[in-house]
This record gives structure tokens, sequence and C-alpha cells, in this order.
């Protein structure tokens, strides 16, 4: 006790215990304080308890006052002081104790417990960073996914690099991506750089079981060996058995897939040796196909090819081909192997093989087709976005830490070491990486089910995809290794440069420094969003292109589905004329049988709907010279239409009449033509007094030209009449892209097709569908209803992938122009934060705070200036694949780089509002004394 | 009051350990009193400052023990700590002088 105090009060109250009431005090906060800090406190304690004593205050009040002053006090500083210093003398004495306890306090663990109460107090920072790196991780894995599921996942069949689709070219037609023709396939595939190949063709196959509904199912007959050259076996019987060659004629054999096999058969394994009726054919089960095996793209049922390619023609392509490399061989030296046949081939077979030639297309690029480029495209946004994310990632921290140069001069002048300093900011960064890959998973998880439900239009094997994992990893991985990066390295450097020079903070050097990193990664944000904001305004005038197309029909809510017709055995020449009568009839009487319907306004059917291509074959105008070999003539080409299906489509007449009930069989021949035609072959003549000698007689077992006089096969072909009675304005028979192709349409009564599109135009599309069943079910009970849509519905089909890309960048974009505005709003509140002395000197020497507010935007302006031209310099480098999925748009359109860059101005100018703001209202005097 | 007395706490504990050794209470209540009470410290920023200036050699601690006291700890301010109090010193009354100036502040 001291001496010097007063003698205890009478009322025998203890003298109080100081020492033990600090003890208490830094127990109740959780401060292990060194025994000689307790003493030098209690002493303290006590000083002003017998002060107060001596002032005259009572015994009670200057205990309180004491306690006040013991329970004002934070000890969490103290104890770093405690801690750290051995030359102390107190600490010297407690050495065990400090040493616990600073192996106790430094743990990791401790160091994220205080990380996270750090966040909390800036939570404004933490929930952007997380918000930031969560968007970035979470866009990133879910279009990886995508990519990874639909390009490179392999395919389910054996080595599938080592497969090539092959497809005809023509230089001379322009043709790069036809079909190709069953004897010049044999050729090929007897190349040794082949291993092996298989042919299919597609015939339109309608099912018919006893018991069961009849249905529509994509078939294709192919030759023997297809399922040994992709390398897939059957999950259920044997397949198509060996056998030395391609074909066999005598026994109809059929292998289904796995989803027919479960939706139709129940998954009975007794399908085995079933029987199937396809278009009025029998066919035995003899395998059923593993899940998702629908090759080549979405087949149910394979039928064994029972003829011989080898003994058809060279002249018709309508074969499709895949072929494995031998061993050893590229696909180069496959395709120059098939570039040297091709050009023997037109050698030997002039008129049918002159300028047709062979590509080999590797088969994942052929079932990708449009979404190769367009998924490299999203890829690269995706990238693009991430590099954003790090960016964002980056200039926060460096904001933050940066900010916290006097806070870390202040740790180090306390007695952190290094080494606790890094272990905190470490921390910090751990917590900040796992609440943005927590973020990140939320994200991609709610994104992908989004992304794969409402997908306009079916991505090959996108219903495959699922979160993965890996994925998510790897983005994670990337965002969290930026976050360390970017979180440790300024703190590093700041721990370098002496702390004095920290704590006088009048220093700038750093932070010039920092500016310039600062000002490069906004400017690189801005020029990412850029890019991603230009490409979508690109997409955007491209769907708007591709909608805007002409088609030459007006039948957005006519409703058309194809419907085929079977047609029986035939022995010889008559019973062959006669099924095809058969078929005619039966597709009238449909039709009839549609308009007679309630609702129903006008029905009619086609071959080929508007976007499709046609039949081409050679054609002469009566009066010009028939050529010996009429192929080398013009060609247009041929469609089929009945009377009514351009009223239905609502086609413009231009010219003479459409087709009647009355173009029947045994009326003259009759055509009408498109308006290309008639400009590029009749002009100069009176169009409806022409008549054109065609040369068809049939389209294999698609088609059969009635009005067709020969006698047989044999007889050598001069050429049937057809007047041309009416001009049709041009309905567009090529994609979106290529130019309208002339064209001749024949009425259906003359040149039946068992494949038609009916097209019925009713009060609406439900009653249109409800005629057509009825219709169908009453003429044709066993005939099945193709897919029946709109005729806008399918044309939104055609623009359905441009518009998934158009989507999916416009998101991208403008999540990057938020997060660029971010970075905006970031370094201008640094930067304003940081001049604070700046700007009040200003505004002291009489500069306006307008002056102000205008210095501060225009330095935003400049670097959303710099990012803006670094943007559509990306654009100009992306050029190459950006093209390949424009429409009518040049990469370089003017328009979208304004649309792209007035959005991005904007964006930066709100993100700078409210620093600006901050600048202009000021207090000079508050200026002065800030830091 | 309090952003200068942060800046100054550095300044203010020199300046008093200048005149002449103290120990911790003894610092704490003459600061307060030559303040007029517009200063003053909490138990822990006081001890605080202390070991932070400790730390940084501008002064340096030791235990006294007188008879019949409790032993204290008595502070001393160093060749160092007079180095830096003589720059503070400067530098602040440059900024004084010049919120003179330029503010129109007076002292007080």
């Amino acid at each position: 006790m001291n001496d010097e105090a007063k003698p205890a009060p009478e009322k025998s109250q203890p003298a109080p215990d100081w020492r033990t009431a600090v003890e208490h005090r830094a127990a109740e906060v959780g401060v292990d304080l060194p025994t000689p800090t307790i003493d030098e406190l209690a002493q303290h304690l006590e000083d002003l308890y017998t002060a107060a004593l001596a002032e005259g205050v009572p015994p009670e009040a200057a205990h309180a006052r004491a306690t006040a002053a013991l329970a004002e006090s934070s000890f969490a500083t103290l104890r770093r002081h405690a801690a750290r210093d051995p030359r102390r003398a107190h600490a010297r004495l407690t050495a065990l104790h400090a040493a616990t306890s600073r192996r106790r306090s430094f743990t990791l663990l401790n160091a994220l417990r205080l990380a996270v109460r750090q966040l909390r107090q800036h939570p404004r920072f933490a929930l952007v960073t997380m918000l930031v790196l969560g968007l970035g991780t979470g866009a990133a894995t879910t279009v990886f996914t995508i990519v990874d599921s639909v390009v490179l996942r392999p395919l389910p069949y054996k080595a599938p690099d080592r497969l090539v689709n092959l497809w005809d070219t023509n230089s001379e037609k322009g043709v790069a991506h036809d079909p190709i023709s069953p004897v010049n396939f044999m050729d090929y595939r007897a190349l040794p750089v082949f291993a092996d190949a298989a042919a299919w063709w597609r015939p339109a196959i309608n099912l018919v079981d006893p018991g069961l509904d009849p249905v529509r199912v994509n078939t294709v007959e192919t030759s023997a060996n297809l399922f040994t050259v992709l390398g897939v076996r059957p999950q259920l019987g044997t397949g198509f058995p060996p056998s030395p060659t391609l074909h066999v004629a005598d026994e109809k054999l059929a292998v289904i897939s796995d989803r027919l096999w479960r939706t139709r058969y129940g998954a009975d394994p007794k399908v085995l040796g079933r029987k199937l009726s396809l278009s009025g054919e029998s066919f035995t089960v003899v395998g059923v196909m593993p899940p998702k095996l629908h090759y080549p793209d979405d087949v149910d049922v394979w039928e064994r090819l029972e003829w011989d390619l080898a003994q058809h023609s060279r002249h018709a392509h309508f074969m499709e081909g895949v072929a494995r490399l031998a061993p050893g061989a590229t696909i180069a030296q496959a395709q120059a192997a098939c570039d040297a046949l091709a050009s023997r081939l037109a050698d030997q077979f002039a008129d049918s093989n002159r300028a047709w030639g062979v590509r080999l297309v590797p088969i994942l690029d052929e079932l990708l087709g449009y979404y190769r480029p367009a998924l490299v495209v999203l890829f690269g946004a995706v990238g693009l976005l991430l590099v954003m994310g790090v960016l964002n990632v980056a200039s926060l921290l460096l904001t933050r830490t940066l900010s916290r140069q006097r806070e870390i001069g202040v740790r180090v002048a306390v007695g952190a070491t290094p080494r606790q300093l890094v272990t905190q900011l470490f921390a910090e960064s751990i917590v900040l990486s796992v609440g943005g890959a927590l973020a990140g998973l939320l994200v991609a998880a709610a994104l992908l089910p989004l992304v794969v439900a409402f997908s306009p239009v079916t991505i090959p094997r996108l219903e495959e995809a699922s979160l993965d994992w890996r994925a998510l990893g790897v983005a994670v991985a990337v965002m969290a290794a930026s976050t360390l990066l970017f979180g440790l390295v300024p703190a590093l450097l700041l721990l370098r440069r002496q702390v004095t020079a920290e704590l006088k903070s009048g220093d700038r050097g750093s932070t010039r420094v920092a500016r310039r990193v600062y000002s490069l990664l906004v400017s690189s944000e801005v020029a990412v969003a850029c890019t991603l904001l230009v490409g979508s305004a690109l997409l955007v005038r491209t769907v708007r292109a591709m909608t805007a197309t002409p088609t030459g029909v007006a039948a957005e809510e006519v409703l058309t589905a194809p419907v085929q017709v079977a047609r029986g055995e035939s022995t010889d020449r008559e019973s062959f004329l006669a099924s095809w009568r058969v078929v005619a009839d039966t597709h009238n009487r449909v039709l009839d049988e549609v308009r007679r319907r309630p609702g129903v306004i006008a029905a009619g059917a086609s071959n080929f709907l508007p976007l499709q291509v046609g039949w081409r074959d050679p054609f002469v105008v009566e009066g010009e010279p028939v050529r010996a070999n009429p192929d080398e003539g013009p060609q247009a080409q041929l469609h089929s239409a009945s009377d009514g299906w351009f009223e239905a489509m609502g086609a413009r007449l231009v010219q003479g009449r459409f087709f009647t009930t009355a173009d029947d069989r045994d009326q003259p021949g009759v055509v009408v033509v498109n308006e290309t035609f008639a400009r590029r072959y009749l002009a100069a003549r009176p169009v409806l007094s022409q008549k054109l000698r065609m040369f068809v007689s049939g389209i294999g077992p698609l088609g059969r030209n009635l009005k067709d006089t020969r006698r047989s096969r044999d007889e050598p072909h001069q050429g049937d009449l057809f007047a041309v009675v009416g001009v049709v304005a041009d309905v567009r028979n090529a994609p979106l892209g290529q130019p309208v192709e002339p064209a001749i349409y024949f009425p259906a009564r003359q040149f039946p097709f068992a494949e038609m599109n009916v097209a019925v135009r009713a009060v609406s599309p439900g009653i249109a569908l409800t005629a057509l069943r009825a219709a169908v079910h009453e003429v044709a009970p066993n005939v099945p209803i193709g897919d029946a849509k709109t005729w806008g519905e399918r044309f939104r089909a055609e623009t359905g992938e441009p518009r998934l890309l158009m989507s999916t960048l416009i998101f991208f974009g403008f999540l990057a122009s938020l997060l660029a505005a971010i970075g905006v709003y970031g370094i201008f509140s640094w930067s304003v934060a940081l001049r604070t002395r700046e700007l009040a000197i200003r505004l002291t020497l009489g500069a306006q705070p307008v002056s102000v507010g205008r210095l501060v935007v225009g330095q935003t302006a400049a670097l959303v200036a710099v990012g803006l031209l670094i943007g559509l310099v990306l654009v100009r480098i992306a050029d190459a694949t950006l093209s390949r999925v424009l429409y009518q748009v040049s990469p370089h359109d003017l328009e979208s780089a304004g649309a792209a860059s007035l959005v991005l101005l904007a964006a930066a100018l709100v993100a700078c509002l409210a620093p600006a703001r901050r600048a202009m209202r000021l207090d000079p005097v508050i200026g002065l004394r800030a830091e | 009051m309090d952003t200068a007395k942060k800046g100054s706490t550095d300044l203010l504990l020199l300046a008093l350990l200048d005149e002449g050794d103290l120990h911790g209470y003894d610092v704490g209540r003459r600061i307060e009193q030559r303040s007029r009470g517009t200063l003053s410290f909490t138990l822990a920023s006081l001890y605080d400052t202390l070991y932070r200036l400790e730390e940084r050699r501008l002064i340096r601690g030791r235990w006294v023990e007188k008879p019949g006291q409790r032993r204290r700890r008595y502070y001393q301010i160093t060749a160092q700590g007079r180095k830096v109090l003589a720059s503070e010193r400067e530098e602040w009354g440059r900024l004084i002088a010049a919120l003179m100036l330029v503010a129109g502040v007076e002292p007080a």
C-alpha cells in the first residue's frame, strides 16, 4: 500500500486491490498482460485513486473514478507491446508468457478470426469484392461447363478424333457441304488412308406397330459397318452381323436407340427379334444402342443397307459418310489422297465428276457447326470477364491496401513482424476468396440450369452439361490466386519502405505509382467491357437483319407439319405408278378433309418449307436446243406444291395463277416459277406462254413425276413439256445469308411426294392442329403427324443460334460494364480521397467547385476514352471469329461501336458522380487538415 | 480536437519528458493539467503511446524502487527522442503558422 495515502477511512472499507482489478479487466477483454504491465497499470490506478481522495472526494467516488478509467481502456493495443520486445524489462521477466501468447495469437485461425472482424468493419468493401469474385467465377464456371460438355468432352465413340465426315464439294457450283454420291463413296473408301468408312442416307420413316400409335422416327439406312467404324456396340443384342459387303439384300434388320426402346417398348428385353413395320416394310430388331447414342444426329432407327452402293450413280449426291483414319494417317494426308483421287475421277468420269471433290470434316466440327465459332466467341467473352474480375479484385485490394498504408505503418511500428503482417493479409485474402467462391458456386448453380432451360435452340450435347467441379475449381483458383497476389504484393511493397516515413504520410511517391497502375487497370476494364458490348451490339444487329430477311411468305400463325404417306410394295411399272397415284390421292383427301373443318381458312402442302433448298435439276426453255447431256445446262430448284399451298402460306402472285384442283395428272403438265427464275431465264419473253422441258422422272423413292412419258428407265429422255402458268414472288429457298435461287414448282397432283409439309391457315394454330389431326385420322389412320409448329416458330428457330449468342453476350457485356463501372468508381473515390489536400488547396486558392469537379470528371473521361480505343482495337483483332457469326453486319459497324461507347461512357459518368460530388463539396479547412 | 491530438501525441509526450523523467501517471496528469482538460488519455492509449515511443527508442523506461514506496516505472527521453522532438516542433510550428495565415486560426 502506498504510504503517502491517507489512512483508510473509518468505515473499515478494505483498500481496493488494483492489481486484481486490472487482471479482471484484462481477462474480460481477453488480453494476456505481462505482469510488469499489470503492475504499472495498477500503480497508475492507485495514484489516480489516492489523488482523488487527496482532493477530498469520498472513497466510493474516488474508487468509481479509477474504475471508470480502467473501464474505458481497450487493452488490445497493449498486448502487442507487451508481447513484442524481449529487450523490454518487463517483457524479459515474462519471456515465457509472451512466447506462449505470441504463438497463440498468431496462428492462422486467430488471423482468420481477426480478418473476419476486419471485413465486418468494412462491409461495403467486403461485399463488393465477394460479389465481383462471385460473378467472375460463377460466370466463368458456367460457360466453361457448357463449352466443356459441348465441345471438349470426348464424343462417345472409340477414338473420336480419328473420325471424319465426308462431304462433296463442287468448285463450279460453289458447293462445300453436299451429300456424297454412293459410287464415289466406294472409291474413296478404298483409299489406304482410311481404315474403314460407312455411309448412310435418310429415308423419312413412319414406324407402325400393332397396338401402338404410329410415329415418325428419324431413320438412316446405313452400311452394315457403321457401328464398327464408330467403335460402339449395342447394349442389347449383337447389332448387324459382320458381312463382307456393306449391304445385305435378303434380310431386313434394324437397330433401335435406347430412347425408342424405353419410350415405346418399355425397356422390354424381348424387343430383340421383334418385327417393326417401317414405312410398310417389316424389319427385325437385332440390337438396342446404349443411351444417348443417336449417330449421326438424332436417329432412333438404323436400318441395314439393302442395296449395293457401287451399283448406284455417280450423279446422285444423297449419301452421308463417316470414315476412320488409318493408323498413322493424318487428316491432311487423307485430304490430299482424296483430292488426288477426285481429280483422277474427274478425268475418268468427266460428265459426272467434273469439279466434284471431297472434303473431310472432323466429326466434332460437323456436330457443332455454328456453335463452334459461337462457343469460341463465348469462351473469349467469359475469359475477358474473368480477366476483368481479376482486375477489379486487384484494384479493390490495391485501394484497400494503400488506404491501410498508415494502419500497416502503425502495426509495424508497434511491433508486428513481417511474418505476422503477411499472415494477417493472407488471412484476409483467404476470407475474401472463400466468400467469393461460395458466391461463385451459387451463381453457377443458378445460371447453368437457366441456360439449359431457356436456350432457344437445341445445342447438341447441352443437356449433358452438369456443374463442372473442375471448372469451378479452376475459376476459384484463378480468383483466389489473384486475390492473394494483389492482397499481399502491395502490402509487402509497403513493408519494405521504412515505417516512419509512412507515419508522416507526407510522402506521395508510392501512391503516384499506384495511381498509374490503377489507371491502367481501369482502362483495361473499360477495354474489355467495350469489346463485349460491341460484340453484343453486332449480334443484336445480326439477329435484327436475320429476322428482317424477307421470306416471301406471310405465315406467322400458319401451322406446318410433315405428313408422310407410305407407298405399298410394287412389282412392276404399272403397280409402281399406281402406288404413286395412291400417295397423291391420299394427300389430296387429307387436304380436302382439313379444309372442310370449321375455322380452317386455307390448307396446302409442299415437299419443302421456306428456307429449305429444293432438288436441283436441269431444264430447257422450249425453243432452245437440248444438249446431249442436259446436266450441263442451267439448273433450277424443283419443288412440289399442292393447290392451296401458296394461298395458305401467304405467298404473293406476280402473274398468271397458282395451282388448282384442275391441274391433275391427266391434264397437261403445268408449273409455277419464282420471280428469280422468270427474271433470269424468261426475261424478254411473255412468261405465261412459255413451256419448260424437264428431264426429271422422280426423286428416288421420295417423289415421282407422273407426267414422265418414258415407258422405261432405259429409254433416252427427250424431256416432258410443262407450261408456265404463274409467277410467284420469291419464296426464300436458301438459308439466311444466301441468295434466293431460281425455282420451278410442280403441282403435287402431277409430281407427288410421299412426304409433304402440310400448311393449315386457321383462326388459330390450335384449331389448325385439331383439324389436321382429325383429317389424317379419318383419311389414313396409320399415318402419324410429324413435328407440328407454326411457321413463325420455325423461322424463329432459324435465328435461335445467333439469338442465344446475342443474349449471352448482352448478359456478359452488361456484367462487364458493371465491373468496369465499379472499377471507375473505385479509382475515383480513392484518388479524390488521396488528393483531398490538393483539391482543398485548389479550392482555398479560389478554384470554383465546378472546375474541381470538371477536373475529376475529365480524368475519368480520359481513362474511359483510352479504354474504349483499346477495346475497339480488340474488336478488330477478333474480326475473323466475329464475322463467322455475323449476318449482313460488318464487324466494323460504326453504330454498334457507337452504342457500346455510349453505354460505357454513361456507366463511367454515373460511377464517378459520387466521388466528383464529394470533391466539389470539399470543405477547404477540413480538407487541409485531413490525412 | 481529436485529429490534432492524434498527430500531436508524440510531440506532447516527448516535450513533457524533455523537462524531466516522469512515471506514467504523472505524464497523464500533467498533460491534462497543462491543456486545461482539453487533452486527456485513456489508460490504454497513454501506455500504448509510451510503449510505442519506447520501442522507437525515443524514450527509455526503467523501474525505480524508492524506500517505502511501490516500484514505479520512470520514463526518460533519449538523444534520438530529442532529435525527433526538435523536428516535430519545427514542423508543427510551420503548420500552425500556415493555418494562421491561410485560415485565420489563432493560438488559443
